[in-house]
């Protein structure tokens, strides 16, 4: 293609949707609020699928004691675990240990936070292994009871239900993406549809003259990728402050609920990849999209 | 130039348009196609342009197997074709000159070329001074002439007019017409579908008539009515 042909195209192009910029904004709100729910469903995937392999080591069991327990205290659950026959294994974290973890896990960079804190805050805790899982309830029962023990945690169950959410949501992600996209592409065919019409006397005419039928198309086409794009880009940009926000205060709020092995991606971990799925995805989508609606105007 | 060897359309909703048409138009003549509506005049015009495909027979224009053409070559064929129709068809919201040039970037021409091209074309058609008006500013007589500017600013060696006089009054009819032919002298092939009878019976060109889709008469140095009494079928 020669340079002024290209010229010639991208400043149709760009013209076509300003003229038209109603409609444009309008398709292009829908092309980005299409990319946002797909956005969501897909980060939602990606996460599990990222903690399921974390969750699915995580102990059977966790039996935390009082942070202010004396060694004596620590030894007499120690020995309740031991004594118990339907516990496996078991293994016990220090103070230190547990301190280590919650610095390097959670605090990563931002160790200063804890400078004026020590070891003596954590708890001691022991992960238990149990021969059989169906004892779990009543072994979570026992340990809940003794006066020493501040709580017990265990996350089967969880680690069930992510399984089972893991294997559901990509493909609900990729349905809804599926429909999405359509419900998008025909937005956007109507929106050319509409500077199609508006300009069938001069695409009839170019017809006439002996332009080719890709030079006609093209315009149109740049119309639907622009539409296409500037909704991925901004469905990008407000996905980005949105995931941002989530994720900074997630790690806070699984921590309070006991799921502090529970770590949200960060979004420069993914952005590259939404960013090509929703460029590319947009751009198909509103190429496609004018694609359909100048065919019916070429046949001349 | 042009010629259909035994040419047959038939629309699909079972019209049969022209039948048996041969015709042989050699380079630089002048011919009007003359006829009532729906003799089919229209239909061999656009068979000419691959507007529509015969059903039977073969086309050859300017070189080009129109009626075995792969449509990706129809640009090709078309660029050969300068077209003028009754309605003009012109752009409204584009000047006088960017109507012309348009012609010209849609087939891709150097800007220098457009620059050097559209005011000859202008000048011939008698519109130098209006190049930079609108065709809503114009008379009928004067958009024709925009159209015409347009249709021979590439140079085709075909020139295609579907009454172009049909919206114009008798003036400005003739005025057209002696366009037509000034264009004709400097050595394109124009080809005229035509009721006007006065126009035909002046310039005393080729005529074509047809009458329900066949040809019936083809002379030389025409008038618009045969005037061989003889002759079984009177147009």
């Amino acid at each position: 293609m020669k340079i002024r042909t290209a010229r010639y195209i991208f400043k149709e192009g760009f013209l076509n949707a300003y003229r038209n910029r109603l409609m444009s904004l309008a398709s292009i709100a829908i092309v980005m609020a299409s990319l946002l729910i797909f956005g969501t469903f897909f980060l939602l995937a990606a996460n599990l699928n990222s903690n399921l392999e974390t969750l699915k080591e995580q102990p059977e069991m966790q039996v935390f004691c009082y942070p202010e327990m004396d060694e004596a205290q620590i030894a007499n659950v120690e020995d309740a675990i031991k004594k118990d026959a339907r516990i496996k294994e078991y293994v016990m974290v220090t103070k230190a240990e547990a301190f280590n973890k919650v610095k390097n896990e959670i605090f990563d960079g931002k160790e200063y936070l804890l400078e004026d804190l020590d070891e003596s805050i954590m708890p001691v805790s022991f992960i238990i292994k149990l021969v059989n899982p169906e004892d779990n309830a009543a072994v979570v029962e026992k340990f809940k009871d003794m006066t020493e023990v501040e709580n017990v945690t265990y996350a089967s169950q969880a680690v069930e239900v992510i399984a089972n959410i893991t294997y559901w949501v990509p493909l609900i992600s990729g349905v809804l993406l599926l429909a999405l996209l359509v419900v998008s592409m025909f937005i956007i065919s109507n929106t050319i549809k509409l500077t199609v019409f508006a300009r069938r006397r001069e695409i009839n005419i170019m017809k006439y003259i002996g332009a080719t039928d890709w030079f006609i198309r093209w315009p149109f086409i740049v119309e639907g990728v622009i539409i296409g794009v500037i909704g991925s880009a901004m469905a990008f940009a407000l996905m980005w402050l949105g995931y941002d926000a989530v994720e900074q205060k997630s790690s806070l709020a699984f921590a309070g609920i006991g799921l502090s092995i529970v770590k949200l991606l960060k979004f420069n971990q993914v952005a590259s990849v939404i960013m090509i799925i929703f460029g590319v995805t947009g751009a198909v989508v509103g190429a496609f999209g004018s694609f359909i609606s100048i065919r019916k105007y070429l046949k001349v | 130039m042009v010629e259909f060897k035994n040419v047959m359309k038939r629309y699909p909703n079972g019209t049969v348009a022209l039948n048996g048409v041969n015709i042989k138009i050699n380079k630089g003549e002048f011919v009007f196609i003359i006829g009532s509506s729906g003799s089919g005049k229209s239909t061999l015009l656009k068979l000419i342009m691959k507007e529509e495909d015969p059903t039977e027979g073969e086309i050859v224009v300017n070189g080009y197997r129109v009626s075995s053409m792969r449509r990706k070559e129809v640009p090709n064929l078309r660029r050969s074709l300068g077209v003028v129709f009754q309605d003009f068809r012109l752009l409204p919201n584009k000047t006088v000159y960017e109507n012309v040039a348009f012609a010209m970037q849609v087939v891709e021409a150097l800007p220098r070329e457009i620059r050097r091209q559209v005011p000859m074309a202008l000048a011939l058609v008698g519109l130098s001074r209006k190049a930079n008006a609108y065709p809503g500013q114009l008379s009928g007589g004067e958009q024709q002439r925009v159209a015409l500017a347009r249709a021979i600013v590439n140079s085709p060696s075909l020139l295609i007019a579907d009454e172009p006089t049909g919206n114009l009054d008798p003036e400005t009819s003739w005025e057209i017409m002696r366009l037509l032919g000034e264009i004709n002298q400097r050595g394109t092939t124009v080809i005229v579908a035509t009721h006007e009878k006065s126009i035909v019976d002046l310039m005393k060109k080729r005529v074509i008539a047809i009458n329900k889709g066949i040809i019936v008469r083809d002379q030389q140095k025409g008038l618009y009515k045969d005037e061989d009494k003889n002759s079984p079928i009177h147009i």
